[in-house]
């Protein structure tokens, strides 16, 4: 029997289309390179892709695998547990984050392997809620310094949903929304009855019509399991190929253990473990670090030197605080007819009419109200949390799977200093202090919490539910490794540059200072193109120079990858 | 599975649900069945899972022992025909001998095999203390009573390795482990209707909860729990909140 889309095939498969270009670029062992970037994940690989069109060399060392889409993702939930960091890390305080599949990727792509794709822009507000309610704070850049970048990484990735996105800044997108799935029903549905505005088909990072060499979406669902089809969007194969075609070389199964730094106080190179557990030194005039919110303070910290004995570019002591995530807290309704949630991507509807701070309730900020769409094990594990479901009461309850949906609240947390990342006792399979995260709920985060579930709730029941249940849990991370203009109180400048090391960078989302109620994939790769842009206009001055530019550096639309530039305009401009 | 089991029933005919081949509301539907449309990665994947259960190399006889009755309790399958049951036990040793975490431990945790020889030790001695029996030969309804005890977060008796192993995570970790297993077999998908893998054809039929025409419909009846089963749902409305489990992939 001949079987369609054989994975026997030699050649490196990036979705059923695309293929890795070859041969890829090498450097050779003891040869200098102009940067390393550690970490090869939403921001890492825009950041990768730009700096190689731009003529540097540049090497992306990834902690986990090359993915080929064909051979190693499969349509299955428990079959994509490797795309998660999986490695040990604790957790604990008084509201402990599950981490691992929750949210951290391992392999190239990273976390944008298997996030949902929401894209929704953060509102100008984000940018300045200390200096509008008093709370968190503000960012040393405004919304309109990276509006430009979030128009280009729009185009980039690109982002389909509605031509008209009321909140925040309001905008266009490049593609047309997605179809609607029994669950984006329900929230249109609930949200109407009750007055509150929604948008349905996006805005996510998913194709609602084919893209170059990128299919359009087939509905399957496994949007979180890795999209085989190649129609939501990683840097695996958004910018990593590009990257590639342009002379950058990725390392894969590279595990990044310290960054070395010289007596002048400047960086010159990473120690790291190939696949074997063989210890390599790879020498750079630069190095920036796109680790994320845990690995990025903990690679930092485990850098520790005669110096900087708490950690690199830590003179602040700010490293691995104001670690953030949104509350996630997932509403369940039972409905007497069938909604089968499994079809369809997860993120396809959402509302942020209750986004911003209001003076009428008792807290700061506010929320976002989401589809989201688990598919059985997921559900089943919501259903134990959230109904206390076990023996034949589980049984029960999944047998009626079909006639479930799920709304999200994605809230917005508060950076709080206690909430960190630190080096735990125990140490890891190359014999490093692993990652211990505390996180606790202050006084304003439990208000929103209660606030946003109940609000979610009566969404659910207007949609028509017969039994409405809830779980509290959080989604994303971000800071840790915050950006500032003050050096005493924050880890890097707004371009990403360490306040302490003049080369020594951190590009991915540790650096945000407040995380609003948008998931943070688009933010994340909008900041990595800004940074990009600032290095590419600082050129050799920041291998040779302590020199500090703090101008914007303009922004290059000439480095998108191929069948996007100037592609698909937002229709509202 | 263990002798001691329980049966639900349909309310309607009174008769009691046992030796089905496939449980649930979508009698016919196989996704097995669909498998020729699936690509080869998840063919291979999905069949090994069917196909090859592991053998037990972490759990002591005992313990394993002890581990299969817990299981029958927490994620009963005694409607289930013996050729039609899902492997539990064996998944979940397999994941405690390869050590294949979830990416992090709590913090007032012991690593995840501590917790599990523990967690075995502590439930055989309470049902000894309790019920004067080893828990593997109690009564149905006598284990359920224990394993409700761990649920409702005070175990009855009382057992001191529940003062170093808080014992809603292990029960959390427990829940985690049966579903995981049992929601990610194919035989489970065709009880609940879940269409299973679906690249590269996709799904067509988005709205109104409307069947793939390779799907079946619904054909609902009165399902009911074993007339005596402490482990039914709790009545709408007083729904205890559980702490969240650790592993699930990120819903947003």
């Amino acid at each position: 029997m001949k079987l369609p889309f054989n994975g026997e095939s030699r050649t490196h498969r990036l979705g059923p289309m695309q293929t890795l270009p070859i041969p890829m670029r090498k450097f050779a062992e003891g040869e200098t390179v102009d940067y390393c970037v550690i970490g090869v994940g939403a921001a890492g690989g825009v950041l990768l892709q730009r700096l190689a069109r731009a003529g540097f060399q540049v090497v992306g060392f990834e902690a986990g695998p090359f993915w080929d889409t064909e051979k190693d993702w499969v349509s299955d939930e428990k079959g994509s547990h490797e795309l998660y960091w999986n490695d040990l890390r604790i957790t604990g305080g008084t509201h402990p984050l599950a981490l691992g599949a929750n949210n951290s990727g391992k392999g190239v792509g990273g976390g944008s392997v298997h996030w949902a794709a929401f894209a929704p822009r953060f509102h100008p507000s984000d940018f300045r809620i200390y200096s509008e309610d008093g709370v968190g704070a503000d960012w040393p850049m405004s919304y309109w310094d990276l509006k430009p970048y979030y128009e280009l990484l729009e185009r980039e990735i690109p982002v389909a949903g509605p031509a008209w996105f009321p909140w925040g800044d309001p905008h266009g997108h490049p593609y047309g929304p997605h179809p609607l799935g029994g669950v984006g029903d329900v929230l249109v549905r609930g949200c109407t009855r009750l007055g509150i505005r929604t948008v349905a088909g996006g805005p996510v990072a998913i194709l609602s019509a084919s893209h170059g060499d990128r299919p359009h979406c087939i509905y399957r669902g496994f949007c979180l399991q890795g999209c085989k089809v190649g129609a939501k969007a990683s840097t695996l194969i958004t910018h990593v190929p590009d990257a590639i075609t342009h002379g950058a070389e990725i390392r894969a199964h590279s595990m990044v253990a310290r960054i070395n730094l010289r007596d002048d106080g400047r960086v010159d190179g990473v120690l790291y473990y190939d696949r074997e557990g063989k210890e390599h030194f790879q020498r750079a005039r630069a190095i920036v670090v796109a680790g994320y919110a845990i690995e990025t303070p903990r690679l930092l910290l485990n850098s520790a030197c005669p110096g900087h004995k708490h950690g690199l570019a830590n003179s602040s002591g700010t490293l691995g605080k104001y670690l953030m995530a949104q509350a996630g807290n997932v509403v369940a309704g039972r409905f007497s007819e069938l909604i089968r949630l499994y079809k369809a991507p997860p993120a396809h509807a959402l509302s942020e009419d209750f986004y911003e701070t209001d003076r009428r309730r008792d807290f700061a900020r506010g929320f976002a109200i989401q589809t989201v769409g688990p598919l059985p094990v997921a559900f089943a594990k919501q259903m134990v949390a959230a109904m206390g479901a076990w023996g034949w009461g589980m049984r029960r309850v999944m047998m009626d799977y079909n006639h479930w949906a799920t709304l999200g609240v994605l809230g917005e947390i508060l950076p709080w200093e206690d909430n960190r990342v630190e080096l735990a006792e125990e140490k890891d399979q190359y014999g490093l202090p692993v990652a211990k995260v505390t996180f606790n709920l202050h006084d304003n985060d439990k208000k929103l919490i209660e606030f946003g579930k109940s609000k979610v709730m009566d969404v659910m029941w207007a949609a028509g539910a017969e039994e409405v249940v809830q779980e509290s849990r959080f989604a994303h991370l971000v800071g840790a490794a915050r950006m500032g203009s003050d050096p005493s109180a924050s880890v890097v400048d707004k371009f990403g540059r360490t306040h302490d090391i003049p080369n020594l960078f951190i590009c991915d989302g540790s650096i945000l200072p407040t995380q609003g109620s948008a998931n943070p994939g688009l933010t994340i790769q909008a900041l990595a193109a800004r940074t990009a842009d600032y290095l590419i206009q600082q050129g050799d001055t920041i291998f040779f120079s302590n020199r500090r530019e703090r101008n914007e550096p303009g922004i290059h639309y000439d480095l998108s990858p191929p069948y996007t530039r100037f592609k698909g305009n937002p229709r509202i401009a | 599975m263990t002798e001691k089991r329980s049966f639900p029933f349909d309310r309607t005919t009174g008769e009691q649900l046992r030796g089905l081949s496939q449980p649930g509301y979508y009698p016919g539907f196989s996704t097995l069945g669909q498998q020729k449309t699936w690509d080869d990665a998840t063919r291979r994947t999905v069949n090994e899972r069917v196909n090859q259960i592991p053998a037990i190399h972490f759990f002591e006889p005992r313990e394993a022992e002890l581990l299969a009755a817990i299981i029958d309790r927490v994620m009963p399958q005694d409607d289930r025909s013996p050729y039609r049951t899902i492997p539990i036990l064996e998944i979940i040793d397999e994941r405690l001998y390869k050590n294949a975490l979830n990416g992090f431990r709590y913090e007032d945790m012991p690593a995840d095999q501590e917790a599990y020889r523990l967690g075995l030790k502590a439930i055989e001695e309470m049902a000894q203390q309790r019920f004067g029996g080893s828990f593997p030969a109690l009564e149905v309804h006598r284990q359920e009573l224990i394993l409700k005890s761990l649920h409702d977060g005070r175990p009855d008796p009382k057992h001191p390795a529940w003062e170093k192993l808080p014992v809603h995570r292990f029960w959390a970790l427990l829940m985690e482990d049966c579903v995981t297993a049992y929601y990610s077999h194919p035989w489970a998908w065709d009880e609940i209707g879940f269409g299973g893998p679906a690249y590269p054809r996709g799904y067509m039929r988005l709205e109104n909860g409307l069947p793939e025409p390779w799907e079946t419909d619904e054909t609902r009846y009165e399902w009911n729990a074993p007339v005596d089963s402490v482990s039914e749902l709790e009545e709408q409305g007083t729904p205890p909140e559980h702490s969240s489990l650790g592993g699930h992939g990120g819903s947003h």
